[in-house]
């Protein structure tokens, strides 16, 4: 069999089904980054403010912001007057 | 349909890539003997790579290893194999082993690979990143840390959608989903177990509250957060993102503690967590750190001055066994303990708390050899019958055990470890000829 390099993904497509529940996480968290981004377009929030805003717990707000942070989509703002929860912004 | 057998010989197989294995394979090769590395991990390095800085001198634990390893990758008579795993290990006549190596796809040509991470960018499936122990995600394409080596990327295909997104990222189409596992039959004069050691898993102490309350976490992922690779933009609650000012470690999690069958001391607990504390004052100086210790255990050269650094710097050492933690609804944590001085039971709370998980030994290094029999000591760690005269010599001649697999030691003492297991396989190798 020959190979079209580049596009190989086809070849394993045919012998190995993907689970549902691989493409239910693909789901889940496409649609968790929009939701964070939408926010962050609007004003830079703490993640407590965000966690609000989204009627989500603020352990998976922090973990989605910290990933959104290390993909390049969000940057660390200035930290709030008590010193505890920095702010997040879209990355320019 | 049975794949095919690729059959290559060695002077040395080494089993584990960890600093001990990597030390004693670049010993051996410095010497003219060819040999094998087999890592079942995506990059070699083990634990240390994944280190902040080391103890009593705080020096980067990436400036000193990464160039060990690639010394260790890029050396002509070092062969690597990664993602692979030594099935079993067979003793051929009196001198010559066999070993049953397999080697899973990583679905991209490690030549190619430049290691520019467009197959990352590219890729929308999100999952938890193991290397930063699940404080944020990783992508399926990606490229395990950012001083792995090799620097190359990877699919994981458990998680892939198989959406092509990254080969069509791909500059130098190195990505290949075609790629199936390998099997080897290995022939070598000797074998180097560096299988290293397990980290305590804190779920066994359920009354600590690991897994249920987020500001519970172990020294790894405090580890972490310290790194300059850090998960997070500085050391924050996994919670709420809060920056921790008040930050308690409990000492001994899963160590001389005989009811989670661990009743050794795991030797480098006490310095680390003493490391940490001062690393946190360096990043958060207006945080209280608080050590409830046993016993501290500041044995080695340098160790005890690295302790009373600590104490002038104002780490707060409480002798004190902590029985429960319960959290409060903000998110802090309670510590009910015995301080040992006074005899009484005592409450405080703190923002976060970091477990001082120990060493246990990784047993898979005795389920190798299907014929001869690799002994344990009782703590299951490889025997050394020979411990003062011949530390590497294990209970099958010429198989030599390097590093934390024999028992728990620090990053010297493993290095150390390593030139023994180096210097006795080549006095092996050379009667041999």
């Amino acid at each position: 069999m020959e190979v079209e390099k580049g596009k190989t993904a086809k070849y394993l497509k045919e012998k190995r089904k993907v689970p549902a529940s691989v493409l239910e996480n693909l789901k889940e968290f496409t649609k968790i980054k929009k939701t964070i981004l939408t926010a962050l377009k609007e004003s830079e929030m703490t993640i407590p403010e965000l966690s609000k805003k989204l009627d989500m717990s603020t352990p998976d707000v922090t973990y989605y912001v910290m990933t959104l942070q290390k993909y390049g989509f969000i940057a660390t703002g200035e930290i709030d007057d008590m010193d505890e929860y920095f702010n997040y912004k879209i990355k320019e | 349909m049975q794949s095919q057998i690729i059959k290559e010989s060695f002077d040395t197989l080494v089993v584990g890539g960890g600093i001990a294995g990597g030390e004693a394979a670049l010993n051996l090769a410095n010497n003219g003997y060819k040999v094998l590395i087999v890592e079942k991990d995506l990059s070699i390095g083990g634990k240390m790579i994944l280190l902040s800085k080391v103890f009593p001198t705080l020096d980067c634990a990436a400036c000193i290893t990464t160039p060990k390893v690639s010394e260790i990758s890029r050396h002509p008579n070092i062969t690597i194999f990664t993602k692979s795993e030594v099935k079993n290990i067979d003793k051929i006549g009196a001198k010559d082993f066999v070993a049953n190596v397999t080697k899973q796809p990583r679905y991209v040509h490690v030549d190619d690979c430049t290691g520019c991470q467009l197959c990352e960018e590219a890729c929308p499936v999100s999952v938890t990143d193991q290397y930063q122990f699940d404080l944020v995600g990783r992508k399926a394409a990606f490229i395990p840390f950012s001083i792995a080596s090799p620097k190359v990327a990877a699919i994981d295909i458990e998680n892939c959608t198989l959406c092509g997104a990254c080969e069509r990222a791909c500059p130098t189409n190195c990505i290949d989903f075609t790629q199936e596992e390998e099997n080897y039959e290995i022939q070598v004069k000797s074998v180097v177990v560096a299988t290293g050691f397990k980290l305590f898993d804190p779920l066994m102490i359920p009354r600590y509250g690991f897994g249920l309350y987020k500001n519970v976490i172990t020294s790894m992922q405090m580890e972490r957060q310290l790194a300059p690779t850090r998960p997070f933009n500085t050391v924050l609650r996994p919670s709420d993102g809060k920056m921790p000012d008040n930050i308690a470690y409990v000492l001994c999690t899963g160590s001389r503690d005989l009811s989670v069958g661990n009743p050794i001391c795991s030797q480098i607990c006490c310095m680390y967590s003493i490391k940490q504390a001062q690393l946190i004052m360096g990043s958060l100086p207006m945080a209280d750190v608080t050590l409830y210790y046993l016993n501290i255990r500041a044995f080695g050269k340098g160790f005890n001055e690295f302790y009373d650094q600590a104490k002038g710097m104002g780490v707060d050492f409480t002798k004190g066994k902590v029985a429960k933690i319960t959290e409060k609804e903000n998110g802090n944590l309670i510590l009910r303990y015995e301080d040992i001085e006074t005899g009484k039971v005592s409450e405080s709370e703190h923002d976060m708390v970091i477990l001082s998980v120990g060493v246990l030994p990784n047993q898979d290094a005795n389920k190798l050899f299907s014929k001869e029999d690799l002994k344990e000591d009782r703590f299951h760690f490889v025997n050394q019958p020979d411990i003062l005269a011949s530390p590497a010599k294990t209970s099958i001649e010429g198989v030599f055990v390097a590093g934390t697999a024999t028992g728990p030691m620090d990053i010297p003492d493993s290095i150390l470890s390593a030139g023994a297991a180096a210097s006795e396989t080549i006095s092996y190798l050379s009667r041999k000829k």
